[in-house]
């Protein structure tokens, strides 16, 4: 996968810091920085995308889904739902600068990074703050060159990491730490949100489903929201016979009944009746009259 | 950047002369009062070009603040050029209006205004981001010290941080 920027042309470095007040709202600012941690940020960015194409060079597509490795090179469309907060901070534009952002430590939610390249082309790295905010609260020791003894750092020290959790260019996310870009994207928030539409779109696929159960209960649990979004997003439910889903749900042990037509899921079977059209449920027959049923936490189409 | 803005007026001070302080120590007032905040934003300036403090700047809207020069002439320089200091009374007087500009002047981001800018041919442009509906960008005006005539909207600007609000094009 190609990133739409010129890494080898960059031209402005700017830093930012987000931060979370008590009340959940959200804010971004700009710091100024001098050329040095420029450089750093610029290494961190070129150290990211290296290593994010170490590890696969043609990523798949998130899924809300999964469970996923950390690091895991997977990428999302930046007008993707799902990419909603990021594509906000990736296209805003002069964002304010604030001197005085990291004077409460517990409020930085994360630290960016962007840049310009020479083509005026702008990529977001962003990075959950972990470390950062980490060394802040332990004083540092350093080996003192005039005395070789080791000192305690009385004053605030940030520490960046060696690398990013996700690049934002103008075209997609590549996320390197899924588990950072749910948690930066507000995911959670997200998916929920989203229950209403996803729901409507399969609704229209899956005619002879009654989905007022499934709504309820995806409203409040995020793993079924989460297969929500994934059934929508990858249009697992196109096509679907409802023959073929009936005899599949009673293979798999997912309890329905039928009311004028209508399958209703029964309560307590919404989760295996999700991973049945979010292709997690398998059953295995490798040993005689003895079938096995297994449960995929992550799953990946096999061409 | 404040101090710097009303150093003209220590000029203006400083031929007029005073009649309670010796001259000696008022043209050594009024002059470190007019070298000192220049000197100390030519510095910022030449670090801020040293260290690369530089950021983009887009622009949806670009307006000429040339009338902003009006306000502080007549705010700052004309009335205490004719303020007479000629008692102590006055002179603490003055001191302290002067101080109540100097924080208006800060309080509402007017800092900007320097006559040496517009002596060098820069003027002064209020920047506002492109309008949308994006709740992260940036709704309020920045200041941008430039030597452009014209600023374009849409137009990205490679700028140098003088403070959290104002900017300067080389």
């Amino acid at each position: 996968m190609e990133l739409d920027f010129d890494l080898d042309k960059i031209g402005i470095t700017e830093f930012g810091i987000g931060l979370e007040d008590d009340e959940g709202v959200q804010q971004f600012c700009c710091m100024t920085i001098d050329s040095d941690i420029q450089s750093a940020l610029q290494e961190m960015t070129i150290a990211t995308w290296s290593a994010m194409n170490k590890l696969d060079r043609d990523p798949p597509l998130y899924d809300p889904s999964n469970k996923h490795e950390s690091p895991e090179y997977v990428h999302l469309p930046i007008d993707d739902e799902l990419a909603t907060q990021l594509r906000l901070l990736h296209f805003a534009n002069n964002l304010p600068i604030n001197s005085n952002a990291l004077a409460d430590p517990d409020k930085v939610l994360c630290y960016f990074a962007r840049l310009t390249d020479a083509e005026g082309r702008r990529l977001t790295a962003l990075r959950r703050a972990t470390h950062f905010k980490g060394v802040l609260k332990n004083r540092m020791i350093l080996l003192q060159l005039i005395t070789n003894a080791l000192q305690l750092i009385e004053e605030k020290v940030f520490r960046l990491d060696n690398d990013f959790d996700l690049l934002v260019d103008s075209t997609t996310l590549h996320i390197f730490r899924p588990n950072s870009f749910e948690f930066l994207g507000r995911l959670r928030e997200a998916l929920l949100a989203a229950v209403p539409d996803n729901i409507r779109e399969i609704e229209g696929d899956l005619t002879f489903v009654d989905f007022t159960h499934v709504q309820d209960y995806a409203m409040k649990h995020t793993r079924a929201a989460r297969y929500l979004a994934s059934i929508r997003s990858q249009k697992l439910t196109e096509n679907i016979n409802e023959s073929a889903l009936k005899e599949t749900c009673t293979e798999q042990g997912v309890n329905f009944t039928e009311v004028d037509g209508m399958v209703v899921v029964q309560d307590g079977h919404i989760m295996g009746f999700l991973e049945v059209l979010d292709r997690r449920r398998y059953r295995v027959n490798l040993v005689e009259d003895s079938p096995e049923r297994y449960k995929a936490t992550a799953r990946r189409k096999i061409k | 950047m404040v101090l710097s803005s009303i150093s003209p007026l220590f000029i203006i001070w400083a031929i007029r002369g005073n009649s309670l302080v010796p001259d000696i120590y008022f043209l050594v007032f009024c002059a470190l009062m007019v070298f000192i905040p220049n000197i100390f934003i030519w510095l910022r300036l030449r670090t801020a070009i040293r260290l690369e403090e530089k950021r983009e700047l887009i622009v949806g809207r670009a307006d000429d603040s040339r009338d902003h020069i009006l306000v502080y002439l007549f705010t700052m320089l004309l009335p205490f050029y004719t303020t007479n200091l000629d008692t102590w009374r006055d002179l603490v007087a003055a001191l302290v209006a002067l101080g109540f500009i100097v924080f208006l002047f800060w309080h509402l981001n007017l800092h900007y205004m320097n006559i040496l800018f517009a002596a060098f041919g820069y003027r002064i442009f209020t920047i506002y981001a492109p309008l949308d509906s994006n709740i992260f960008t940036s709704k309020s005006g920045l200041v941008l010290i430039t030597k452009r005539v014209t600023i374009n909207i849409g137009q990205h600007l490679t700028v140098f941080s003088l403070s959290e609000t104002v900017y300067f094009e080389v």
